[in-house]
């Protein structure tokens, strides 16, 4: 259904409530760049449960979600910290047997939501041929033949998730969503289009007026969005390239401390639990030293 | 007479050897945590394969960053480009129809035929050790792309007679499984802390190419799970140059972050 062009802009507590115990999310990410930190973290105080989460990349936010018990399943191609190293309770979950998941190529699962935002039932790719992967999860995978050529081709399912989650540099109070220096990745471009409910933080909001002078900036527009929040620093500990890069520091803090359990319920505790607003959060995470440093991208 | 480096390090010599492997048809993107094949690609450029097509991140067309500063699918890295390649069509359409040919990839274990595993040890549904996941690799394996190999921790873990998991395939076991499944390409070059090696071309096993300099055969065969194929000839690897070392120090990753991926490793940097 389409969300109507009215005045979107709400808190981090109201947007939570769009999102259901059970529901599937797609969650935008990389390992360190640009992710709707913010909204993870007001999730895991919402206590949300039995989430999947569908990431190209996972990264921090997953992470942090898993550790606090908000997730079933994972669906990704990869979920890690770059050079910071593994995502350890991701890795402990799927090691104890806690944690579901499912791991495609990426051309596998852009192409399960290319299919559901089209609302088909299959997409089909080369991508992933001859690997196991297929075997893992035969109910949304199979290996057929093209019905032209005989060739070989891999048959993935459609995939509509529930709700899309992303961080952003800017959009309107009704939601026309920005993106600098354009809309590039996969994930803001494919996520919002095959879910259900989009949900947005964006580092400022503009008037529409501003919008119309900048159209080719826009990456999504009102029509599929269905709540706006304001949260400077939404993606920290991730970068917002060009404005913010991604807290070296912090990754390294929280890379150390997630070699265990009481680690991160630490860590958890005091940059997730504890701050009552994204203003507590980043006082916590360094304050303005740790903010003019990743705007000075060192 | 070329004037060769005395003075470098384990890494800077496989960034000077990946280098020499590109050239100025190649057209190369790259994944994350790359720092040692970004500095290749990056030193290339610089000094025999000036016409070198790299899209950094696989987003930043001919991209110029000048030095490496976040990390390598970092948007810091597409400085100068001449086009954002907007990922979902563009990159995807290029990369299945191979015009993006150059891919390099390392992982948890690779095999003697080349397949490498960064997903499970030990059994995929109840793993003794779950790894990241194979990412990129499990996309550029199976799309004919010019597989370039790295690693820095050459040892029994990582060299194994077989992948636990196969997501990312090379020659399979050795048949003709990818010509049956309309793959071309493959695995082509596997360069690592301690030697080079390329894949003989009728049994698809890995061949020693060359010996860094100050290893010895009797070392790389007991830090390899599998039997090598091991040549009549076994040169040494040709070391970097002094001006190659000094770009690559001074210029392309003053920060030297290509010695992250030598965490781990018993090669010390």
């Amino acid at each position: 259904m389409a969300a109507k062009k009215e005045n979107k802009v709400m808190s981090l507590a109201e947007a939570a409530k769009l999102v259901r115990d059970g529901d599937v999310l797609a969650v935008q990410g990389m390992g360190t760049q640009i992710a709707p930190l913010a909204m993870a973290r007001e999730l895991i105080r919402a206590k949300k449960k039995d989430l999947t989460l569908v990431h190209v990349v996972g990264g921090i936010a997953a992470d942090w979600m898993i550790a606090s018990g908000c997730v079933k399943k994972v669906m990704f191609i990869i979920v890690n910290l770059d050079e910071f190293g593994m995502a350890n309770n991701f890795r402990r979950a799927v090691e104890a047997g806690k944690l579901e998941i499912e791991e495609y190529t990426e051309h596998q699962i852009l192409t399960r939501l290319q299919a559901g935002a089209k609302g088909l039932s299959f997409g089909v790719t080369r991508s992933g041929l001859g690997s196991e992967l297929l075997e893992t999860h035969p109910e949304t995978t199979k290996m057929i033949d093209c019905p032209f050529t005989g060739q070989k081709v891999v048959a993935v399912r459609g995939l509509e998730p529930d709700v899309c989650l992303l961080h952003a540099h800017r959009a309107d109070m009704y939601g026309n969503v920005q993106f600098f220096p354009r809309p590039i990745w996969t994930d803001v471009d494919v996520f919002p289009r095959a879910s259900k409910k989009v949900i947005v933080t964006v580092e400022e909001i503009v008037d529409n007026e501003e919008i119309r002078r900048t159209p080719e900036h826009t990456g999504i527009p009102y029509f599929k969005v269905d709540a706006v929040v304001h949260v400077p620093y939404g993606s920290h500990p991730c970068s917002l390239f060009p404005t913010y890069a991604f807290d070296r520091k912090f990754f390294e803090a929280y890379a150390a401390a997630s070699r265990t359990d009481e680690g991160t319920h630490a860590f958890l505790e005091k940059y997730v639990l504890t701050p009552q607003s994204q203003a507590e959060y980043l006082e916590k995470a360094g304050g303005a030293e740790a903010l003019l440093r990743i705007r000075k991208w060192d | 007479m070329t004037d060769y480096a005395k003075d470098y390090t384990a890494d800077e010599l496989m960034v000077c050897r990946l280098a020499r492997e590109l050239n100025d048809d190649s057209i190369m993107l790259n994944g994350t945590v790359s720092f040692i094949p970004v500095s290749a690609a990056m030193l290339a450029r610089l000094t025999h394969a000036p016409g070198l097509t790299w899209v950094a991140g696989a987003v930043g067309v001919d991209a110029q960053p000048g030095s490496i500063l976040g990390n390598t699918l970092d948007p810091t890295m597409w400085k100068n480009c001449v086009m954002y390649l907007p990922q979902l069509e563009d990159m995807w359409s290029y990369v299945h129809r191979n015009t993006l040919e150059v891919f390099c990839i390392r992982g948890a274990q690779i095999d003697k035929y080349g397949n490498v595993n960064n997903s499970v040890i030990g059994n995929f549904k109840k793993p003794k050790v779950r790894l990241p996941g194979s990412a990129g690799m499990g996309d550029m394996c199976t799309l004919d792309k010019h597989i370039l190999i790295w690693s820095t921790t050459h040892n029994a873990r990582t060299f194994v007679e077989k992948v636990d998991f196969l997501a990312a395939p090379g020659y399979f076991d050795g048949s003709d499984k990818r010509e049956k499944l309309g793959m071309k390409n493959g695995p082509k070059l596997v360069v690592t802390d301690l030697c080079v090696m390329d894949f003989e071309p009728k049994s698809k096993r890995m061949r020693l190419q060359s010996l860094h300099d100050g290893v010895s055969l009797k070392q790389v065969q007991e830090r390899t799970g599998f039997e090598l194929i091991i040549p009549d000839q076994i040169p040494t690897t040709e070391p970097p140059t002094k001006e190659q070392l000094r770009l690559l120090r001074e210029v392309v990753d003053p920060k030297a972050m290509r010695k992250i991926e030598f965490r781990g490793s018993e090669t010390k940097v």
